[in-house]
């Protein structure tokens, strides 16, 4: 092992003097531009073989948030959850509610509904523009490609940009411009439009990141035609801006790629995908557990679960019941006790399922071949599984049933956007499923997905302002309820920006009994589990070549490969 | 002697804070944190994290922000400031931002931590040898490390300033505000005790003023900022948010939303807001939208060093509300029934009073020559012009307009024509 000193170098960018030979460690401790705390060990041989050994992704802080509702009144359930992430507060709280709705057979009224599906679209207009630009979009920058690729940056600089007339940027050099930290154009309008997103969705949640309004029943958002406007307007800010963000993706992936077709093994993994579902149908949702499978299957992003590219499920409750956390490599300890053996449609469940588990936290020392890792390793019948804005492109697009047909159309190899004319004509976008897999298709797809979002947020208006100008018991915002003495149990399936969320609850005498989180990175960014096999995140950067030149050796590749995933640490362990 | 004033960078200001100008580091650490005040950071706009990053801000020097959600670099390269504040070379001031709470991770007998930054190798030798090799740094280590040198110590959000969530009853990880870890008596370098600018989230701009006017201080273009007993932010925490509540006015005419969804006042379902310090709903939650109570959220207290435990469980009626709702409801609802009284003299124009009607198709034949309202009418008057002149009063024989009711004049019989859209008259609900 050789060890890394560094010193300030052009760019304000660290020069690596890495001493000794061309095989050393990459410590990515932490890793920046992710959120929460991630740290990433690889070895890298920058030598002969230019490949990435050994990695393990760390999640380096635990909160205790699953200990904190345990014991707690039912009500608290909602606010206190959200706090388990400060950028997906809107995909806690709303998960957080669904699950106690189920758990104690409450129907919000269909505006309640419509209220949060544009709480959680406009979440994932804040977060997807902050991961593509302020996260990822720093590692395709001028600074980052000249430092790292300089033979990149040359070409780019004599390569015209295909959709200039939509972005505007005439050449694939003045895209990376754009997108440098802090100055680029892109960056700062991203920072922008993330606040425009924010203003829309406070309208309604009242904060941001952590609503104020999401309540079993429904919401308590007091909507009023001002509100709508403040909102419809926000919204279809972001019919342009997902036209132009969209063509800024396409044109980085197809320049890397043919820069160097090696760049399509960067971060490459299987294309095993989980998520719930994301956006519920007004009229269809109605918090039960026996008809999960159609209110899901209603859902504007259709709920999946993909193994090597074949749709094995859409019903959520299936989705869920293959779900195992493993802590052989996590700073926990295994639980035992009661469990339940199958879930109330007779789905058998595990031991190991989340609904059965208890937190019980085990700090120590940090041992890439034992405990390393604050995150459970969550499995879906035991594969590891990539989960996020790609996995509900991918689900949504093979599944061929999303039945909100305005704007969006599902083909089972594509995802066909209609988007509507704005300052631009309207155009149609269509997200193809790739034929490879790797860290350029997940942020092209997280930019197509969100195009996607821009309409469910949209037609969400919509349909709110037609609930409006029927009226009825449709344009309640809340349904009360009651929380019943009896134990009873609920499962909120749901996501955030970054994908697959679900809360599991257990009341007893109205008080929470055990409550556990499964966020998207507890999959993407999860350690090994007990057979050894990597987390996704850990198997795309061994599976990375180091295909630029990175004279100091920084790992810019894996870098890439790492982020491309969006993880969220602070989702993944509670 | 004319009036100077130093460090805006004019022709006299010495450098300016532009690109070669001075640079205050700033230091982001995080405890058990959810990114959240990050987040909520990044959605500031007075001023923008962007504005005190390229250092636009005559006056203010520029920031170099190290915070592991933004910086370009990683690792070792990351981490390499840290070392070099802690130690003492890194030759620029620097402000510590602690987000999330302090975990008791210090307190365990070997290797371990419950939030961690970096490794062995990047702990600066002068603060004594890593404790545990290349594990890894705990979060808490850097405080300590970082906090006396600090030109200031500011805790963002309610877990840094008073524990929050993480320090609610049950949890294990024995986590507490910054003030509590670093003891009272914690100075920083320019002699500030820790600063606190909390919420859950807490409003960006909150946090964001504030630094930018600390940095201001050090610069010395503006007075160092008022804060108070608990070191918060005199100007965003001295009132509590109900004062200025949009619906406090409902509150006191003695009106209470009974389910969520209802457009009063939210006291009865739950909200604390009449014993918060809390600036949310006038600033808003961003760029003057939004905001808890603004949006039929209900106030859980989530600035408040109570916050979660003395404000659970959420969605119950505060204890004193009780008290409070209940005279309310006495005297308000009397000053309200007296308020509709003026209000409908306020609602029509002097002309309509003359005329004795309301001209238009909205309005349900409002009876203005009631004997009730001219009798109310009369004594209100009464009082309103003692001791001046009713001038209208005076005005009254001025004649009606000719033109006034033209289409009947004209012959156009509006009764032939398409009858009035009956869903436009809705009834509303009594104010």
């Amino acid at each position: 092992m050789t060890t890394q000193t560094s010193r300030p170098g052009p760019d304000g960018y660290n020069e690596s003097t890495a001493t000794g030979a061309a095989a050393r460690n990459l410590r990515f401790d932490p890793v920046t531009r992710v959120s929460g705390d991630l740290a990433v060990h690889a070895s890298a041989d920058f030598g002969g073989s230019r490949r990435v050994g050994d990695a393990v992704a760390m999640a380096t802080t635990f909160r205790g948030y699953e200990i904190i509702c345990a014991g707690r009144d039912a009500r608290d359930a909602v606010f206190i959850s959200s706090r388990a992430c400060g950028v997906c507060g809107d995909a806690h709280s709303i998960c957080s509610a669904l699950a106690l709705e189920m758990a104690c057979g409450i129907q919000p009224p269909p505006m309640g509904i419509v209220a949060r599906n544009f709480l959680s679209a406009t979440e994932c207009l804040t977060d997807h523009p902050g991961h593509l630009f302020l996260r990822a979009g720093p590692d395709y920058s001028e600074p980052v490609v000249r430092h790292t690729s300089p033979e990149l940056w040359t070409r780019a600089e004599a390569t015209p940009a295909a959709g200039a007339a939509v972005h505007r940027f005439a050449r694939v050099s003045d895209i990376m411009t754009a997108l440098t930290r802090n100055r680029g154009r892109l960056y700062r309008e991203a920072l922008h439009m993330s606040r425009v997103a924010r203003e829309a969705n406070v309208v309604i949640g009242g904060k941001y990141p952590h609503p104020q309004t999401i309540t079993p029943g429904g919401v308590s958002s007091t909507v009023d035609t001002t509100d709508f406007n403040l909102v419809l307007l926000r919204a279809t800010k972001f019919l342009d801006y997902s036209r132009r963000v969209v063509a800024v993706w396409d044109d980085l992936t197809s320049y890397f790629y043919e820069a160097d077709g090696r760049f399509a093994a960067v971060g490459e993994g299987p294309k095993n995908f989980l998520d719930l579902g994301l956006w519920d149908d007004p009229l269809s949702y109605d918090g039960r557990f026996a008809n999960a499978a159609s209110w899901g299957e209603n859902r504007w992003s259709t709920p999946g679960a993909i193994v090597d590219g074949v749709l094995q499920s859409t019903d959520p409750r299936q989705i869920d019941a293959g779900v195992e956390e493993f802590v052989e490599h996590s700073f926990y300890e295994n639980w035992s006790g009661e469990s339940r053996s199958s879930d109330l449609h007779g789905n058998p469940l595990s031991q190991r399922h989340p609904s059965n588990k208890r937190t019980l936290p085990q700090p120590g020392s940090t041992d890439p071949g034992g405990r390393y890792s604050w995150s459970t390793a969550a499995r879906w019948q035991g594969h590891p599984m990539e989960t996020g804005a790609q996995a509900r492109m991918w689900a949504t697009a093979l599944a061929a049933q999303q039945p909100h047909g305005s704007f969006v159309e599902s083909t089972g190899r594509s995802l066909r956007m209609s988007m509507p004319k704005a300052q631009m004509p309207a155009t149609l976008l269509e997200w193809q499923i790739p034929q490879r897999w790797n860290a350029f298709e997940r942020n092209r797809a997280r930019a197509y997905a969100l195009a996607q979002a821009t309409l469910a947020a949209y037609e969400n208006v919509v349909i709110g302002l037609d609930l409006a100008r029927r009226g009825g018991p449709n344009a309640r915002i809340f349904n009360p309820y009651k929380i019943p003495k009896d134990g009873v149990t609920g499962a909120g399936y749901w996501g955030g920006a970054r994908g697959y969320v679900s809360h599991h609850v257990q009341l007893a005498d109205r008080v929470i009994e055990n409550y556990q989180i499964v966020g998207p990175s507890t999959f993407s960014g999860s350690p090994r589990d007990g057979a050894g096999r990597p987390g996704p995140c850990e198997a795309a950067v061994m599976a990375t070549p180091l295909v630029s030149s990175d004279p100091s050796q920084h790992g810019i590749d894996v870098l890439r490969a790492i982020r491309s995933f969006d993880l969220c640490m602070y989702c993944a362990t509670h | 002697m004319a009036y100077a004033v130093g460090d805006f960078g004019g022709f006299s200001g010495g450098e300016t804070s532009l690109d070669g100008g001075r640079v205050v580091h700033v230091f982001w650490l995080s405890g058990m944190s959810c990114d959240g005040c990050s987040v909520a950071m990044l959605g500031a706009i007075s001023p923008s994290v962007e504005d005190l990053t390229l250092g636009t801000i005559p006056g203010v020097p520029r920031v170099v922000l190290h915070h592991s959600m933004l910086d370009e670099d990683c690792g070792a390269g990351f981490m390499e400031a840290f070392r070099q504040a802690a130690e003492g070379t890194l030759e620029a001031p620097y402000v510590v931002v602690v987000e999330g709470s302090v975990p008791d991770d210090q307190s365990f007998g070997g290797p371990g931590h419950f939030a961690a930054m970096g490794s062995g190798s990047d702990w600066p030798q002068s603060k004594g040898s890593a404790a545990y090799g290349e594990q890894p740094l705990r979060a808490t280590d850097w405080m300590w490390a970082l906090a006396p040198g600090a030109a200031a110590c500011i805790a963002i959000g309610t877990c840094a300033t008073w524990g929050g969530i993480p320090a609610a009853a049950g949890n294990i990880t024995g986590s507490m505000g910054l003030t509590d870890y670093l003891g009272p008596s914690y100075r920083s370098a320019r002699g500030l005790p820790v600063v606190n600018v909390p919420g859950c989230p807490p409003i960006g701009d909150n946090f964001t003023e504030t630094l930018k006017d600390l940095l201001g201080y050090f610069e010395g273009s503006r007075a160092l900022p008022e804060f108070d007993e608990l070191g918060r932010p005199v100007w965003q925490f001295g009132e509590t948010v109900h004062r200025h509540c949009p619906k406090a006015g409902y509150y006191e005419e003695g009106v209470f939303s009974h389910e969520p969804g209802d457009n009063q006042c939210l006291v009865e379902i739950g909200c604390w807001g009449p014993v918060v310090q809390c600036n949310i709903v006038e600033r808003g939650a961003i760029n003057h939208m939004g905001g808890c109570m603004v949006a039929g959220g209900a106030c859980i207290g989530c600035t408040m060093p109570g916050f979660p435990d003395k404000f659970s469980p959420f969605y119950k009626a505060p204890p004193g509300s009780a008290i409070s709702g209940g005279v309310s409801k006495v005297t308000g609802g009397a000053i309200r029934r007296l308020r509709r009284m003026s209000m409908a003299n306020a609602n029509t124009e002097p002309l309509w009073d003359n005329a004795h009607e309301i001209p238009t198709a909205w309005s349900r034949a409002a009876d203005i020559t009631h004997p009730v309202r001219k009798i109310n009418s009369f004594f209100y008057k009464k009082l309103q012009y003692a001791g001046s002149v009713n001038h209208a009063k005076r005005n009254k024989k001025q004649p009606l307009p000719q033109s006034r009711d033209i289409l009947r004049q004209k012959g156009v019989d509006m009764e032939a024509s398409v009858p009035v859209l009956q869903e436009h008259l809705i009834s509303r609900e009594e104010l």
